[in-house]
């Protein structure tokens, strides 16, 4: 096994012990990078990742800083200063941002190596890794190419689960980044809304909007969250809440900890491998402490994905307005101003995404606001009341991230069935009301993998990251990738 | 609420300027027929008219005034790096009047 495929705070102890180098490390992940088959990269940064290695191998490393020479990736809806961004649209061709996002500026000032931006539904809009120009995103636990490793934020996903680098940073609007970890075998977190600055992050619905992140443990989960977050005088909706220490060095007794599993959730699943895996853990936790079944309006539930839809879109298609093809992205020559928006936008845009513009526009028309828009809005809060009165009950809810493994590409599900309204969409509950949300691999299925999801009140990180630590200790699954499956294939 | 009809979304995607084929209306109208049965799930909730509507996820602190702190500002050159028409040092379009 190479260093590479150690948690972060392993390579960190190799590292301080002259086990291994800084250049090493990022040698191999652009190696591995080359060779990946699953398309994760928009682009892969060779000559600045070996020139920022070769820099940091002359320094010492320092003890307290366990992101030092630790190689990583970033979606390509992040900032980047001169680094193509393109969102994986082609009406960002060409586009390279003149400033970093906070988030990556911080990771920089920590010694980590971005490698490569990944690949993404286009403009984050999407859930299955497959819209982006550069097309289809491949699960790296499929070698048959024929899964779904899940979106949008399905390069960093693939990077990290494909054993390329140990961390990767995603976005999170809906589930982008809590769903494919349950696909990919991943540790996916979503803190608090607020809690970690999105400047230089580009807006999908910025209500909703979180940066995210993919890890292959829940420990390391805790040591990124320490850099990332804080407030951020560029993001006005950053928090001024103070931050915790994330460093996850003492445990939590589960028998002071009260868990709730969420029954409609869990009653609308069929896939029997995922409800067996999730009742044997119930099962094992019930040893420590009492789980609790937590009953929800079913229509209430059933309405998280409609109100989902309504607000997101709408969002979208006021915040897309300024991709016009004149300040950045490809120009079109025409007779009027419109007619270059008109062209620009037209050959930009896939058609997917045009369709959710116009049904975002849809939602937004006058006659329409009452019902559609403002009705979401009023959903929107009847459900953050439902879930955070539950959440002042219980320290944390659970319940499996997905119905079932990665779908087969191509595979069409009922759109109106109480899995696909529910299980299969309920994640964006923890986005409607901000509320910090993991997911951590729950078991295998014909050797692809799927998740649980733990959820807690907002700014409440540290104790659900601590409890995700005991779920992972039960579960056993630490540090899955490719090429350590453990109970996989 | 408005009936869904091709027109409907043709005047919405000329305001929104862009273009969509005959075929991807006839996929968005289809889309459509699933999407307003999801719609009215929401309708059918015990006390969504009397709920307030809610546009973040909670009740947050916003300074609108922040303390006047000079910066250099970006250099012209910079600024117009990504911008496809440029011409003495401006954005060039085609002419309004």
């Amino acid at each position: 096994m190479h260093f590479l495929d150690l948690t972060i705070r392993e390579i960190h102890e190799a590292l301080l012990a002259k086990k291994v180098t800084v250049s090493e490390l990022v040698l191999e992940a652009l190696k591995r990078a080359k060779n990946n088959n699953y398309n994760a990269f928009e682009t892969i940064l060779e000559e600045e990742a070996i020139k920022k290695a070769q820099e940091l191998d002359k320094l010492e490393v320092p003890a307290d800083n366990y992101l030092f020479g630790i190689p990583y990736v970033a979606k390509d809806n992040f900032s980047t200063k001169d680094i193509e961004t393109t969102a994986s649209s082609n009406i960002l061709k060409g586009y390279k941002p003149l400033f970093n996002a906070t988030v990556i500026e911080k990771l920089n000032e920590k010694g980590m190596v971005l490698i490569g931006k990944t690949t993404l539904d286009e403009l984050a809009m999407g859930g299955t890794g497959t819209s982006g120009h550069k097309g289809i995103t491949y699960n790296p636990y499929d070698n048959s190419h024929t899964r779904l490793v899940g979106g949008s934020s399905c390069g960093s996903a693939a990077a990290v689960s494909g054993a390329i680098v140990p961390f990767a940073l995603g976005s999170d609007t809906g589930d982008s980044v809590r769903k494919p970890a349950s696909f990919a075998g991943l540790v996916g977190f979503k803190p608090t809304w607020g809690r970690i600055s999105r400047w230089g992050l580009f807006p999908f619905a910025p209500s909703l909007d979180h940066v995210a992140y993919f890890t292959r443990s829940v420990d390391d989960a805790g040591l990124i969250l320490n850099c990332l977050s804080g407030r951020d005088e560029k993001d006005f909706t950053s928090s001024l809440k103070p931050v915790n220490n994330y460093d996850l060095n003492h445990t939590v007794n589960l028998k002071n900890i009260k868990i709730g599993e969420i029954c409609g959730v869990i009653d609308s699943i069929t896939d029997k491998n995922v409800l067996n895996d999730f009742n044997n853990l119930v099962e094992k936790l019930n040893k420590e402490t009492k789980v609790e079944k937590v009953n929800f309006d079913t229509k209430l539930l059933e309405s998280i994905y409609p109100a989902y839809v309504v607000i997101s879109c709408a969002e979208a298609t006021s915040n897309n307005a300024n991709l016009d093809g004149i300040k950045f992205g490809p120009y079109y020559d025409g007779k009027t101003y419109q007619d270059v928006m008109m062209q620009a936008r037209t050959n930009g845009f896939s058609e997917l995404i045009k369709r959710r513009f116009v049904i975002g526009s849809y939602c937004l028309m006058r006659e329409n606001q009452e019902e559609l828009f403002l009705r979401a809005q009023r959903v929107r809060r009847l459900i953050v009341d439902a879930f955070n009165e539950k959440l002042d009950e219980y320290d944390v809810l659970i319940a499996p991230a997905a119905p079932s493994i990665a779908s087969l590409i191509n595979n069409s599900s009922d759109k109106l069935s109480s899995e696909y309204l529910i299980a299969d969409n309920y994640l964006a509950y923890a986005n409607f009301g901000g509320q910090p949300s993991i997911t951590i691999p729950l078991g295998f299925e014909n050797g692809m993998p799927f998740g649980v999801n733990l959820t807690s009140k907002i700014f409440n990180e540290e104790e659900l990251l601590y409890i995700a630590k005991e779920f992972e200790k039960i579960l056993g699954f630490k540090n899955l990738s490719i090429n350590n499956m453990k109970g996989g294939k | 609420m408005k009936e869904i009809n091709k027109d409907v979304l043709v005047d919405a995607s000329n305001r929104l300027l862009f273009k969509m084929e005959d075929s991807e209306y006839e996929t968005l109208l289809s889309e459509f027929d699933v999407i307003q049965k999801q719609f009215e799930i929401m309708g059918h909730i015990e006390g969504v008219d009397e709920a307030k509507p809610m546009t973040f996820p909670y009740d947050i602190r916003i300074d609108y005034l922040r303390d006047d702190v000079p910066s250099t500002p970006l250099a012209k050159e910079d600024v117009l790096k990504n911008a496809g028409s440029v011409k003495d040092g401006q954005i060039k379009l085609p002419k309004v009047v």
